[in-house]
């Protein structure tokens, strides 16, 4: 059960700040997703908490004491790669237990902790297999079985789940989150998917370009996103101008009332509603837009409109069996407790 | 149908042939016709029946086991100090550092270089009026030059060793740093994650992975080196010789009654060489597995 703390941590290569003065802590026990486009430092802050990357400045502490100039090998914080990296000429249950190995325990030992460690990642009996004779999935469950059966102080997921297919993605998902919660080792893991980060993570780091963004729960990146850009990472582009005066938005399609008036000061904001709150058709006669209809998308189990609102591109959805053709104009409802405001775009 | 069918079939032998009957008619050519006159049988000296005599000859030479000796020794140590080097080198070789380029190149100097001239420039280097020699007299860390250890003509065969390292350290090195420049830093890594140290990742990460590539070229080291006469008959002592100086001496003689001994010598290094290598090898798969 460990406590980390990122200070300031900083990594440039060159003049670019790959990471830039990141500021964060980790509970003991929590599990947080780093998550960002590629190229957003994520990867970059993970091995300097593992200590293969030394910071250019800031300060990692793992219950208040620092990390610095402890060695990779002595921060008890194990790293799962993206790819399995099983020892080729190991068997399985000498991958798993080559942590152990390391440490100089009695073979009884180490054969007792990789059995029950295999059990514990669904794969019992397999300790005299080979990694060739593995699927994709079966390879990183044995990659994770090595990680935690060192018992580590922190346990760091490096996009654990990009090499698989989607149903073996959704599996390990589940078997990931349920170790975790058994045995409560405080996990960080890296993702560009922002349903992994919502399925996984107790809370969530969003990084742009070096720079931690917004660390919340994931709940919240849905419905109270810091700025535009988190809004639209998290696939929610209905912004509409305005100026805000108390509980209220004066737009160019009208005035509109708002819950969460607190969220920023009275002046010129950005308004915005994610896709599945905008309510077409029907509704109360308040908070009332005109929009135009761009194109509509039978998806199955809804129907997906792109919407032009005040020459913006907007996307809503609605029942399966809503029925629009491009170029009609809709009359939509912007429910005022799920209007978000932010501060306009520079 | 079935015709075309067939020419396809046989479409790869067909185009291996050529270089393949090249092949056989030098090698188990070359094979057949020496063991044919280890055999005793060497009909343009009249010598037409087939006899164990001359490897009994050869194995009750009290030298015998005096040249395998030297012969196996010089083998033995050329192969595994070039090995011990080579890995060194391709670990330090494999980082970037300023000048690790230039460092890489000069690395490789040696490989095209030929055995004989390697040998020449190890006598002027480490004979006793050799460069370093007069070098370490003239700073005054030797009286004389002739104060130098004897390197050449040494029974211990050290110059014979030395051209050997120099040449073969670059060919071992550069396949162990082909290989561990695909392996790539990822296993190191993530052995460091897992709490192994520097030793532990060298010999439990990096070795395991290596190792296939250190056989196979130890191995060829070994086989050359081990059957290769021009280094010793240059550099070293008349007696004991190694067995490949002893063949080629019986071979070049001109009484011709000596070659079935020289042959006799060359199968004999051969079936050796093949014993020996086969238990290397053997050996060498099961530290992989193990």
């Amino acid at each position: 059960m460990t406590t980390v703390t990122l200070q300031h941590l900083t990594r440039r290569f060159g003049n670019v700040a790959a990471v830039n003065a990141l500021s964060l802590e980790i509970q003991s026990g929590e599990m947080v997703a780093f998550l960002g486009p590629s190229g957003c430092g994520k990867t970059t802050t993970l091995r300097m908490i593992v200590g293969l990357l030394l910071p250019s400045g800031g300060d990692i502490l793992f219950d208040g004491k620092s990390m610095l100039t402890v060695p990779t090998e002595k921060r008890g914080a194990v790293m799962v790669f993206q790819k399995h990296l099983l020892f080729p000429t190991l068997t399985i249950a000498q991958n798993v237990g080559f942590g152990l190995r390391m440490r100089g325990l009695p073979q009884n030992e180490i054969a007792a902790r990789v059995t029950e460690m295999l059990e514990l990642v669904h794969l019992p009996g397999f300790e005299n297999r080979r990694a060739h004779e593995l699927s994709g999935g079966q390879q990183q469950r044995v990659a994770l079985a090595r990680g935690l059966i060192i018992r580590p102080r922190v346990l760091l997921l490096d996009e654990p789940l990009a090499n698989l297919d989607a149903n073996l993605r959704l599996e390990m998902r589940e078997l990931i989150r349920s170790i975790q919660q058994e045995l409560k080792i405080t996990s960080i893991f890296v993702t560009h998917d922002q349903e992994e980060a919502v399925m996984l993570a107790d809370r969530v780091a969003l990084m742009f370009d070096g720079v931690l963004q917004q660390f919340d729960a994931p709940r919240v990146f849905y419905e109270r996103p810091l700025n535009a850009a988190i809004a639209r990472f998290y696939r929610s582009e209905n912004f509409l101008s305005g100026i805000k005066r108390g509980s209220q938005v004066e737009t160019a399609l009208g005035t509109l009332r708002v819950t969460s008036s607190d969220a920023q000061p009275d002046g010129p904001v950005l308004l915005t509603v994610r896709p599945e709150d905008v309510a077409i058709g029907a509704g109360p006669d308040n908070n009332r837009i005109t929009a135009k209809v761009t194109a509509v998308v039978y998806m199955g189990t809804h129907t997906q409109l792109q919407l032009n609102v005040d020459g913006r591109a907007w996307r809503a959805e609605g029942p399966a069996d809503f029925t629009a053709q491009p170029g009609d104009t809709l009359s939509v409802h912007l429910p005022d407790k799920r209007i978000w405001l932010l501060p306009t775009e520079s | 149908m079935q015709r075309l069918h067939l020419i396809e079939k046989l479409r790869v032998p067909l185009m291996l042939a050529p270089s393949l009957l090249i092949l056989t008619l030098l090698f188990v050519g070359g094979l057949v016709v020496g063991l044919g006159q280890s055999l005793g049988y060497m009909p343009v000296i009249g010598l037409n029946n087939f006899t164990l005599r001359h490897y009994v000859d050869v194995l009750t030479d009290n030298n015998f086991l005096q040249s395998l000796w030297v012969t196996f020794r010089i083998a033995f140590f050329s192969t595994l100090f070039s090995t011990v080097l080579a890995v060194a080198f391709a670990l330090i070789l494999r980082e970037t550092f300023v000048g690790s380029q230039l460092s890489t190149f000069m690395f490789q100097v040696p490989l095209p270089i030929p055995h004989l001239v390697a040998a020449n420039g190890i006598v002027l280097l480490v004979t006793q009026s050799g460069l370093i020699a007069r070098l370490l007299a003239t700073v005054g860390l030797l009286n004389s030059p002739s104060d130098f250890p004897v390197l050449v003509f040494d029974r211990a065969g050290i110059a014979i060793i030395l051209t050997y390292l120099w040449k073969e350290v670059p060919f071992i090195g550069l396949v162990v740093l082909a290989v561990l420049k695909s392996v790539g830093p990822e296993f190191e890594e993530l052995a460091r994650t897992l709490g192994a140290g520097r030793w532990q990742r060298f010999w439990f990460v990096l070795m395991p992975l290596i190792l296939p590539g250190i056989v196979s070229t130890s191995i060829i080291v070994f086989a050359f080196i081990f059957a290769s006469y021009e280094i010793p008959l240059l550099l070293g002592v008349r007696f004991p010789t190694t067995l490949p100086v002893w063949a080629f001496n019986n071979y070049r003689d001109p009484d011709l009654n000596l070659r079935p001994e020289a042959m006799a010598v060359s199968i004999i290094l051969t079936v050796i060489s093949i014993i020996l290598l086969v238990a290397y090898r053997r050996l060498a798969r099961y530290a992989v597995t193990a």
